[in-house]
Order: structure tokens, then sequence, then C-alpha cells
């Protein structure tokens, strides 16, 4: 299992494409930044395939206030969720 | 890279050629074969035609790529212009003691290999 | 498991291009990345995603400032012994581009076959 992180938003960036394109079917994506935008509802759309394999991260969610607007399909994870991630993964790849 | 730092000067007959702090020449145009013979004894050799024809391999290979190449490209590019016999890190190290790639540049007027850490 | 499926290719490192030539420095800091892993032996594929196809088109020269271009430093590869050129299907299309008229020759891969190039290889940096 790889975990892919992405720090873009599906909003405004393609790149999560390339990051879906390159993820096998145990893979996780967890979104970071800005990336958690596409933690919100009217977005997640986009990670439908990923059936709950999508993280984010709380606490920048809660920096820019989202957090209300989270869909509930997606993890919510803090600083140790995303080292407990990390170390449950083989490696990770980075999306920016 | 080159350095656009002089830190010395190589001292020729009427001529003023700038020395980065790591021994590249400053300006590449300023290289003729009288500065390869001055850095390469301050160095301790003494040029031979095996020496010379290494020194083309390398020319022309930044000619080519705009770079100075690491080690195993320089091996690479010398058995392919030179014959496998020459390809060989053992006959660069003869040629060029302690590290070769560095070393061949510096004496070739080139800048410092990117890619050798 | 991995080396049971089709595509084959494994290695060391795989670097993924994702960014064109002259606009940032992505290209040439992936380029320099693979180049330092290759000069220590590594065994190094490049795979051009997304916008890093357009760094394969032939006819490249510098910049209008005369900054360096990255075409010399992809006809180096073959000098540091990274010959295992990955272009992604899509953006090829994407770009109007057709692997036959690239400047190095790449074989293609789809993006489907992409995850199993991340598991593959020991280190994906993405650049």
């Amino acid at each position: 299992m790889l975990l892919h992180i992405l720090n873009r938003s599906p909003a405004t960036s393609e790149v999560y494409r390339q990051a879906l394109a390159a993820m096998g079917p145990d893979d996780r994506l967890l979104l970071i930044e800005d990336g958690v935008q596409g933690a919100l509802g009217a977005l997640v759309d986009r990670f439908a395939a990923l059936e709950g394999r999508l993280y984010a991260q709380e606490e920048d969610l809660v920096a820019r206030g989202l957090e209300p607007l989270c869909d509930p399909s997606v993890a919510l994870i803090d600083v140790e969720g995303f080292l407990t991630l990390t170390e449950e993964a083989q490696k990770t790849v980075s999306w920016f | 890279m080159a350095s656009t730092e002089i830190y010395r000067y190589l001292s020729l007959p009427k001529l003023r050629v700038a020395l980065d702090p790591e021994g590249y020449l400053v300006d590449m145009n300023d290289w003729s074969p009288d500065v390869a013979k001055t850095i390469a004894s301050e160095e301790g050799i003494a040029l031979t035609d095996e020496h010379w024809e290494v020194i083309d391999v390398l020319r022309d290979f930044y000619h080519r790529f705009e770079q100075a190449p690491a080690m195993r490209p320089l091996v690479k590019a010398v058995g392919k212009a030179l014959g496998e016999e020459k390809g060989r890190s053992i006959h660069l190290m003869r040629l060029f003691p302690g590290s070769p790639a560095k070393l061949a540049a510096r004496i070739a007027g080139l800048p410092k290999p990117t890619h050798c850490l | 498991m991995a080396n049971d499926k089709a595509l084959g290719v494994d290695g060391d490192l795989l670097v993924i291009l994702r960014h064109g030539p002259h606009g940032t420095s992505w290209l040439r800091e992936g380029l320099d990345a693979a180049l330092v892993a290759a000069a220590f032996g590594r065994r190094v594929t490049l795979l051009f995603m997304g916008e890093g196809v357009t760094a394969l088109v032939p006819g490249q020269k510098s910049g209008p400032l005369g900054q360096k271009g990255t075409s010399p430093t992809l006809e180096m590869l073959e000098m540091y012994d990274i010959d295992t050129l990955l272009v992604e299907t899509e953006a090829l299309a994407l770009f109007g581009l057709r692997a036959d008229g690239l400047m190095l020759s790449a074989r293609e891969v789809e993006a489907a076959e992409l995850d199993e190039l991340a598991s593959t290889h020991s280190l994906v940096l993405t650049f």
C-alpha cells in the first residue's frame, strides 16, 4: 500500500487526476494544505473511486474553517494519524 | 557549477587567468592548452598524449551536453571515443589521480561536474 | 507479485516529470535528481507525465534571455545509462504529440499502468 499525498485543490488544479491515475487499488490518498478542499461535500465526487481510502488533514481543514463542510465519507486525521498512515505505507508519493 | 568568485590567478607569462575557490576557470573562454598545462603542473601532472585525448573527449562532451560529466559517464564517453581499453576508471585514475572527473574537468577548462558530490 | 504484471519495468528510482521546460525549474530539478542517482549506479526510470511530455518535443532552443534549455541534458541521459524512458499515452494525446515524433525514443504507458510503476520502484519522486 502506497500513501499518496496531494496538496493542491481539485478546484484549481488538475494534479489530483495525476494522483488518481498513479494510485493502485489499495493505495490511500491524503489531502493536505489546499488539497483539503477536495474533502468538501461539493468537490469530493472527484475522489468517488477511492471509497474509504480518502483522508484529509484535520488541522488544515480547521485552519480554513472548512471542517463543517467536509463530507462524512472522508476520514479526518491529525498529525499523529498522519504518522500512522506513513508508517503503514510502503512508501509515500507526493503530488503538488 | 562555475563560480564567478575570483579566488586567485594562475600565473602564466603575460596572462592572468582567474580561478574560483575550487580551482576551476572563472571564465571558460580563458582556456588554452597552456592554461591546461599550467593547471596540470600545479597538480604535479605533465600532460601526455593520453591526457590530451581525454581532455578532448571532455571538451566534446561539454560542447554536446553543456555539462561536465560525473565519473561514470566520463568513463563511458572515453570508452566510446577512445576504445574499451581506455574506457576504464583505472586508466583515468592513473592519468588524473584522486578525483578524475573533477581534476580532468579543471584541466580541460570546464565547470565543476554537476552530478558528482 | 508486481513482477508478474505486464509492463515489467522496475528499478531503484522512478522520477515522474510533470512540468515542461523553461516555465519553472521543476523539470531541471527532476533531471538532476535522476542524474545524481544514476551517477551513483542506481537504476533510474523516467516517466514523462502530463505537461512533462513537452520536455520531449524536438527542436527546443535556449530561452529568450539565453537561459539554458533542458534538451542537452535529455540527450545526455544515455551517457548516465538512463535508458528507460516512459511517456504517458493520454498526455501525448492531450498535447497532440506522437511517441515516434519525440526527440528521444520513449515507451508509451497508459495511465492505468502507472500504479504498477509506482509499486515496482523502491523510491518514487515527483517533480
